[in-house]
């Protein structure tokens, strides 16, 4: 019975994060705003971080909740560390999502200040606007 | 027992995050699409919560909280509100 | 709906489906582990461990460990890629030397703004200074810091703040200086060494295997892991420094009056 609903809410959770990531790809691929493709890409990325953080979630023994990987007892004994080894999570994906957060962040801020400059040269931040300006000069150039 | 419940509560903000996602996506007033992404990262914070994860939570409520919002709300005064269908 | 946002659409829903069959019931099956992978073992055992002294990183808390003993040249190139962007931006909207003060929000405003900012700012400081023992770390208290000067950016009008110090050399120089302790901190032990006649590696924080030199971990019975409390505080103050620095070039940056 426990496992069975432990694996169903697992691949609920699985199939949920697996929608938001098409959904906002949807919104980065199709929407003409570039601002909002900004938005979806923030979305996009979070949801690929919740992923690897629930590929480091484990259960410990009778479906207990686990524990942050974090020593407690200072200095601890070889009891304490084997009693943290049964019951923490993997700290390693923690680890990583942290700097892949960091990283998204950098890479927002650089992809809103070429929005910006883009507004200051053309006075538009729509996609299909900016691809027809581009034409129109390709025509006019020949 | 506990691990389950915490499994729910994830369950639970992820049908939450979900909505906000599809809302934040087809929303043509780019405020408000901000203000779902925001939700939505509500609900994330919420998930990384139960799934042990302090230093995430504490990395991820700064970012995607406060300076996602407010990065994206100065792009959208300086530039245009409503997307054009 | 055109044709191009139908194709994008259908194949958005195929990639769902199929990728979440794969993940759930088909070939890449994951399954809620009961128990702890190898390499999560020997994280979490060697962690802080006196009694493996020549393998610890001595550091309590699980993640900061990783993210500045065991990965820290993973951690430096973030770094380098995180500047590289603000530097990005900065030479796409280029530098605010001056700018006119604005009047700021209302009264109100500016009263609740002048407490939960500072609330916020000392939050930030204790996130950073315990990020070896308790949840947080570097990161974590630079973007609450960051949050802050946000805040009193928007209330009170960059103009305002500028006069008030916070300008745009001054977080330059902040942020240097944060850059700067970061690499003294990392061939810290390495110039140690060489004084002592032998080679210690890069980012080495406590004595390994080979090495017998290192720093000291607790004084006094206080724990602050060596290497790993300078470059949480350092991290802190570089990352709340460039993200200022960000904020006040996307609000005061930019020549508007260039648009055709």
């Amino acid at each position: 019975m426990m496992p069975d609903m432990a694996r169903f809410v697992y691949n609920s959770l699985i199939v949920i994060l697996v929608f938001n990531t098409a959904i906002s790809l949807y919104g980065i691929l199709a929407r003409p705003s570039l601002v909002k493709k900004l938005i979806a890409l923030t979305i996009f990325s979070d949801s690929l971080n919740s992923f690897a953080i629930l590929v480091g979630y484990r259960l410990c023994k009778g479906f207990e909740q686990p524990v942050p990987p974090i020593v407690t007892r200072i200095p601890p004994t070889q009891e304490h560390i084997s009693k943290l080894i049964a019951t923490a999570v993997d700290p390693l994906p923690q680890a990583l999502v942290l700097t892949a957060i960091v990283i998204s962040l950098a890479v927002l801020a650089f992809l809103a200040a070429l929005t910006l400059r883009i507004y200051y040269v053309s006075g538009t931040t729509d996609a299909r606007s900016l691809a027809l300006m581009r034409a129109r000069a390709a025509v006019e150039g020949e | 027992m506990t691990g389950l419940v915490a499994l729910l509560l994830c369950l639970i903000m992820g049908v939450i995050s979900l909505i906000a996602t599809y809302l934040a996506i087809v929303e043509r007033d780019l405020l408000k699409a901000l203000l779902f992404s925001a939700v939505q990262s509500t609900a994330y914070a919420f998930i990384y919560y139960s799934l042990a994860a302090p230093d995430i939570v504490l990395v991820y409520i700064p970012v995607a909280v406060g300076l996602y919002p407010l990065l994206l709300l100065i792009v959208i005064k300086k530039t245009e509100r409503y997307e054009r269908p | 709906m055109s044709a191009y946002r139908a194709l994008i659409l259908v194949s958005m829903v195929v990639f769902a489906l199929a990728l979440s069959y794969a993940l759930t019931y088909g070939i890449l099956r994951l399954e809620v582990p009961l128990t702890l992978r190898d390499l999560a073992k020997l994280y979490i055992s060697t962690t802080f461990n006196p009694l493996k002294r020549e393998l610890s990183a001595m550091t309590p808390e699980g993640v900061t460990a990783i993210v500045w003993d065991y990965r820290g040249t993973d951690t430096f190139f973030e770094i380098v890629v995180f500047y590289g962007a603000i530097i990005g931006s900065v030479a796409l909207l280029g530098a605010v030397y001056r700018y006119p003060p604005g009047p700021g929000l209302s009264l109100i405003a500016k009263t609740v703004t002048r407490i939960v900012a500072t609330m916020i700012l000392v939050v930030g400081a204790a996130i950073a200074l315990h990020g070896h023992l308790t949840p947080g770390g570097g990161f974590q208290g630079g973007a609450t810091l960051a949050v802050s000067i946000t805040i009193a950016l928007v209330t009170f009008s960059l103009g305002a703040l500028m006069l008030r110090g916070l300008t745009y050399g001054g977080m330059v120089a902040l942020r240097s200086l944060g850059l700067i302790g970061i690499v003294l901190t990392v061939f810290m032990v390495v110039i140690a060494s060489l004084t002592a006649g032998i080679t210690a590696y890069v980012f080495q924080n406590q004595p390994k295997p080979g090495v017998p030199i290192g720093m000291a971990y607790s004084v006094d019975g206080i724990v602050f892991s060596g290497t790993v409390w300078f470059l949480n505080v350092l991290d802190a103050i570089a990352v709340a420094a460039g993200f200022a620095l960000l904020f006040i070039v996307l609000i005061g940056g930019g020549v508007e009056g260039e648009r055709e």
